[in-house]
């Protein structure tokens, strides 16, 4: 008898059908990876299953009974656990405040919180898992990585049978997932069911034993991963043969166009000097809290820097954003929700917020005639998928999002894209959409930073990589040379140096 | 989805059909089909989450009930633009006489103009209106109370002695012109004012600031507090500081307060008729509408209660 | 595709009726219940009354858009109000006491801009803090007293009429016109509602949020000191107390009317209508005679059900 079964799982938000007869089933001991591209309905199953959200129809069996979750307290009584995308932690309390927040033991006698008990329960959690953290730690000081630990933690202590991990390597860096990986076959071994949510065929092709796949809210079916493939995977994925992962275009490159001359801020980057040529890509790798970011953010104005930084020859003084948008240089954010988009705002009303001025008539009237032309012409050349450009972008799929961002740069005709992990969160099928994008953005003379952690990504897009650490530049890289073995070098390290990981 | 918007619309009627079941709950029976016969008489009030205002409503009403009128009561809430919206709703409602107890005297002007300009005769009552054409004032006055109050404390310290003055909202009329009067009794006595500190006629706040005086001021013989909440505020904060010999007088004579006297923790306090008050307009407003004269300024007794007349009060 | 934009149109139409059809449904209930709720006098009453409030509330609902709060109007109104009529008195020109009045207004919004942007304090306690000090400098301005018989040309802000059309009401409407166009024709506007929607990314995208936020709060200042003029006008005396509480009944205004206390989203025709309802209510209440203690159970209840229907549509 399997551990889970769901059976004609339906649901409808306005507007869209998120889930249509959809079905899964779970053994103990079994990692079960769900795939599909964002939109295909994933995180929905998983959040009735955890009593997020109430299915319309449909069926739950939990060791052959039917069972009912309205909320998530009726999920945890059931055993089942969720380790959410975005992590669920309160950030300014500690590790073991949070690993049994709402399930603290209390004394007896005097009600008050036993804090020696929690806080040696949350050590041998811990221990089980593999890691060193301080329980007494703020949560919001620990790093992405850590915290997802604790959430681990939380959910082994509240004793489930399953759990669920909802993209549990996105933030995470190469090392990072490989240690999760160790603790998810851990746990397998403790005959525990996890269900797997990831779009990254790897890393399922590597620690999932089945896949099940989904496709715009439909059952498409499962497989053994022992007996399939990636490219079978994709196919099932999205409907259709990916022809090339990453397509790459070689354009000539020509002027330098932006030149960044010991550029430091303080804490964050030091000593930083690079040149970007018109038509070349320029990859930026590294660890998180490698500061690419905050290099990425440096060049759009958002910090306070030392140093020079030109755009054809010519100084530029960053102390705005909206200084460095006039200037042409634009960034793309890597956390489209929280930076990037107005969520409850229009598609029209998301893309042209930066260039308002450019439709603005008599008595600062906007001419919302010619903003929806604009609009339009933009959702038809860079193909974002909507009912229509009045639709809210909250209700789009993750890689539309993200074309939406674009295509707010793209009316400001910038000089240089920064994009920093343009392609985080999307599904196999927008990524080449947006590969292809950038290499149009190339051809046509738009100078181009990505920055990104996945370094096949790095490779197959970037025509020249820089590496960084701690703040500081430690390698540069031509795409003829660069592989991945030396890009994490640097990474770890500070130049050519053997790092202890490799 | 559109079913969704019906279920709205739904939702919105059902919340209006309760707000009108409540209306007509609360109104139940005010609006009689032979209230067209009755004569209507308007009285706006300041406002009614005092014990004072709501006793002037009561005698008002009282009397009201007594000489056959319907009194329509609207509550001003101590807000000078509430007041003015007030009597432009009243005068909506065809009455025959306005009786009005002004938030303040010099901003009720303009709704008495109101009144004045529909041709509705107007009484004010316990303050004045410092503008418009009034038939009479009604009142009792609060610079003589003041002044009784300080003539009490300056005999019982015989004239020599330090006192602190708890005032009333800065701004209130009330409490200016009992500050007033309390100011002329003490003048060219020995009595010295060590400290004079506003309240806001406020139980909680008579206390907190009383708490910082007595901190502040080592020696005190008597306290005039310009209302009895501050007064009895006061006389906690003396009881929890566990000073002894200080003389507290209030103004109002309220239930509480009157108690205070007889368990002798309070020395004094000045007696308004608020019940007076609002008979008396009633009364005045039956004369008036009937075509009778009247003085201009009806004055309404005040009253220094101890403890030797407490009991002869009710 | 055609088919589905249509639909919700629909939907959105309806939605943006739904208060609509709670006042609409609120008239027919009072013009049931009181005879006298629909005359032309009455409706002229319940616009001028109106105005006072929502004129405030307009400005108020710019800050809200912002995702903030002004606490600070019913003081910075009362304070306003005090000095231009103190220059009124000191014999200078009305129309010149009145630009200072709104150019101070004005001025103690850009304050609580600046606490709020570069101070970052919360907008709460900015304005809090501001609440406080616009009374207390009413207070030390007018020495607790009021300042009144400003003379018939300020008269007419208040008390006017243009073709038989009370001049408040006019006031509002230009007030209305002219902040409907900059919220919704205006890049000004939209980087209003992207402040509100989400503060990182507007910055992210240019906009310059702590210029829009000083702006906002500019402008609740402003309209607050412009009813500061009404009020004062309307009563012909600028008191210390006014707007006392005022705050709260913009804030109501700007809930009913759909607005999102959390910024973003909202209008200020739901501001309107808000304040319409609040506006019909006190009135109607006032004519179907029902006590005061009632009235405030009865405004409560309303504002609560309607923000429980707001919520339930989202």
């Amino acid at each position: 008898m399997p551990l889970l079964e769901m059976m004609g799982i339906c649901k409808k938000f306005p507007g869209v059908t998120a889930l249509d007869d959809v079905c899964l089933t779970l053994d103990s001991g079994e990692v079960l990876a769900l795939l599909g591209e964002n939109g295909a309905g994933k995180s929905t199953l998983v959040k009735i299953l955890s009593g997020v959200y109430t299915m319309d129809k449909g069926q739950i069996k939990i060791n052959g009974d039917i069972v009912d979750i309205r909320n998530v307290w009726d999920a945890m009584k059931l055993g089942i656990g969720i380790i959410h995308q975005e992590l669920n932690l309160i950030p300014d309390l500690t590790v073991y405040e949070n690993i049994f927040l709402g399930r603290e033991k209390r004394d007896s006698v005097t009600k008050r919180i036993d804090k020696s008990y929690l806080k040696q329960e949350s050590k041998k959690l811990l221990n089980r898992l593999g890691v060193d953290i301080d329980v007494e730690r703020i949560v919001k000081t620990l790093s992405v990585a850590e915290q997802q630990m604790v959430e681990i933690a939380k959910v082994l202590s509240m004793d489930c049978r399953i759990i669920i991990m909802d993209e549990p390597t996105d933030a995470l860096t190469t090392d990072e997932v490989q240690n999760l990986f160790k603790i998810i076959q851990a746990l397998k071994c403790e005959g525990k069911g996890i269900i797997l949510i990831s779009h990254k065929i790897e890393e399922i092709m590597e620690i999932a034993d089945r896949v099940e796949v989904l496709r715009d809210g439909k059952y498409i079916g499962t497989k053994v991963v022992a007996e399939t493939s990636t490219d079978e995977l994709i196919k099932m994925m999205v409907g259709r043969e990916l022809k090339e992962k990453f397509p790459k275009v070689k354009v000539p490159v020509s002027d330098v166009v932006l030149e960044v001359r010991n550029l430091s801020v303080s804490g964050l980057l030091h000593d930083i000097s690079f040149e970007l040529r018109k038509g070349e890509v320029l990859g930026i790798a590294g660890l998180v809290g490698a500061g690419r970011t905050e290099l990425g953010k440096t060049l759009f104005g958002v910090y306070r820097y030392s140093g020079e930084i030109f755009i054809q020859g010519k100084k530029l003084n960053l102390t705005s954003t909206s200084a460095a948008i006039e200037a042409g240089i634009v960034y793309l954010t890597e956390d489209r929700k929280e930076e990037g988009l107005f969520l409850d705002k229009s598609v029209s009303y998301n893309m042209t917020l930066t260039i308002l001025k450019a439709f603005t008539r008599l008595l600062g009237k906007v001419d919302t005639r010619k903003e929806t032309r604009t609009v339009s012409d933009y959702v038809q050349r860079l193909r974002i998928k909507t009912p229509s450009i009045s639709q809210t972008v909250e209700n789009l799929s993750g890689g539309n999002q993200q074309k939406v961002l674009v295509g707010k740069w793209l009316m400001t005709q910038p000089k240089i894209m920064i994009l920093d992990e343009p392609t985080r969160g999307i599904d196999v099928g927008a990524k080449v959409e947006i590969y292809n994008l950038i290499n149009e953005l190339k051809e046509n003379g738009i100078a181009i930073i990505m920055i990104s952690s996945e370094l096949p990504e790095i490779l197959g897009i970037s025509d020249r990589v820089l590496v960084m650490h701690e703040g500081k530049i430690t390698g540069c890289l031509e795409d003829s040379e660069a592989t991945q073995e030396k890009i994490m070098r640097y990474a770890i390290s500070t130049g050519g140096l053997d790092g202890e990981g490799n | 989805m559109e079913r969704k918007s019906v279920k709205r619309v739904l939702g919105v009627l059902v919340s209006l059909f309760l707000v009108a079941v409540l209306v007509v709950g609360c109104t139940g029976g005010t609006t009689p089909e032979e209230g067209q016969q009755e004569k209507k008489i308007g009285i706006v009030i300041s406002t009614l989450d005092n014990p004072f205002f709501v006793t002037l409503r009561d005698g008002a009403q009282q009397k009201a009930d007594e000489l056959g009128y319907e009194l329509i009561v609207l509550d001003s809430q101590n807000d000078s633009s509430k007041e003015y919206s007030n009597v432009q709703d009243v005068l909506q409602q065809g009455i025959s006489l306005l009786l009005i107890n002004p938030v303040d005297s010099d901003a009720v002007a303009n709704a008495v103009k109101l009144a004045n300009d529909a041709n509705i005769p107007v009484i004010t009552l316990d303050r004045g209106a410092n503008g418009g054409e009034v038939v009479t004032h009604i009142a009792s006055d609060n610079v003589a109370g003041g002044k009784m109050a300080g003539e009490y404390i300056v005999q019982q310290l015989g004239g020599k002695g330090k006192v602190v003055q708890l005032e009333g909202i800065p701004g209130a009329s009330s409490a200016r012109d009992r500050g007033k009067g309390f100011m002329e009794a003490i003048e060219g006595t020995e009595i010295d004012l060590v400290a004079s500190q506003p309240a806001d006629f406020d139980r909680t706040k008579g206390m907190t600031v009383m708490q910082n005086i007595l901190q502040a001021q080592p020696e005190i013989d008597a306290i005039f507090a310009q209302n009895d909440e501050m007064a009895l505020g006061a006389i906690q904060a003396i009881e929890s500081a566990g000073r002894q010999g200080i003389m507290v007088v209030g103004f109002d004579a309220i239930d509480d307060a009157l108690q205070a006297i007889k368990d002798g923790k309070m020395a004094a306090t000045v007696a308004q008729q608020p019940d007076r008050i609002g008979s008396l307009g009633v009364e005045y407003a039956d004369k008036v509408l009937k075509g009778e004269e009247v003085p201009t300024y009806i004055p309404v007794d005040l009253k220094l209660i101890t403890k030797d007349n407490v009991d002869t009060l009710d | 595709m055609v088919k589905e934009t249509k639909k919700r149109d629909w939907s959105v139409f309806l939605r943006g009726m739904q208060s609509v059809i709670g006042l609409l449904g609120l008239c027919i209930v009072l013009s049931i219940l009181s005879p006298r709720f629909l005359k032309w006098g009455n409706i002229l009453n319940v616009l001028t009354q109106t105005s006072l409030n929502a004129v405030m509330a307009i400005g108020m609902t710019f800050v809200i858009l912002t995702g903030g709060i002004d606490l600070s109007v019913g003081s910075v109104l009362a304070f306003s109000g005090m000095v231009t009529a103190g220059m009124i008195h000191s014999g200078l020109n009305v129309w010149i006491a009145i630009l200072i009045g709104l150019v101070i207004g004005t001025v103690l919004g850009l304050v609580n801009g600046l606490s709020v942007t570069k101070g970052n304090v919360p907008p709460f306690i900015a304005t809090l803090a501001m609440m406080t000090m616009a009374r207390g400098a009413t207070l030390v301005y007018s020495g607790g007293r009021p300042k009144s018989n400003l003379g018939t040309a300020f008269g007419f802000l208040g008390q006017g009429k243009i073709l038989s059309i009370p001049v408040p009401v006019i006031i509002l409407f230009v007030v209305f016109i002219i902040a409907y166009n900059v919220l919704t024709q205006t890049a000004t506007g939209r980087y209003i509602y992207a402040t509100g929607s989400n503060e990182k990314a507007a910055k992210l995208s240019g906009i310059k949020t702590d210029y829009i936020k000083l702006l906002v709060y500019a402008v609740s200042g402003f309209t607050a000191a412009l009813t500061g003029m009404i009020v004062t006008s309307m009563l012909d005396s600028a008191s210390p107390n006014a707007g006392n509480g005022a705050e709260l009944d913009a804030i109501a205004a700007v809930v009913l009317g759909g607005t999102s206390l959390s910024g973003g989203q909202g209008s200020v025709v739901g501001t309107i209508i808000g304040g319409l309802i609040i506006g019909v209510l006190n009135n109607g209440l006032n004519l179907l005679n029902v006590s005061s203690y009632y009235q405030q159970l009865i405004k409560g209840i309303v504002i609560l059900v309607a923000v429980l229907i707001d919520r339930r549509k989202r």
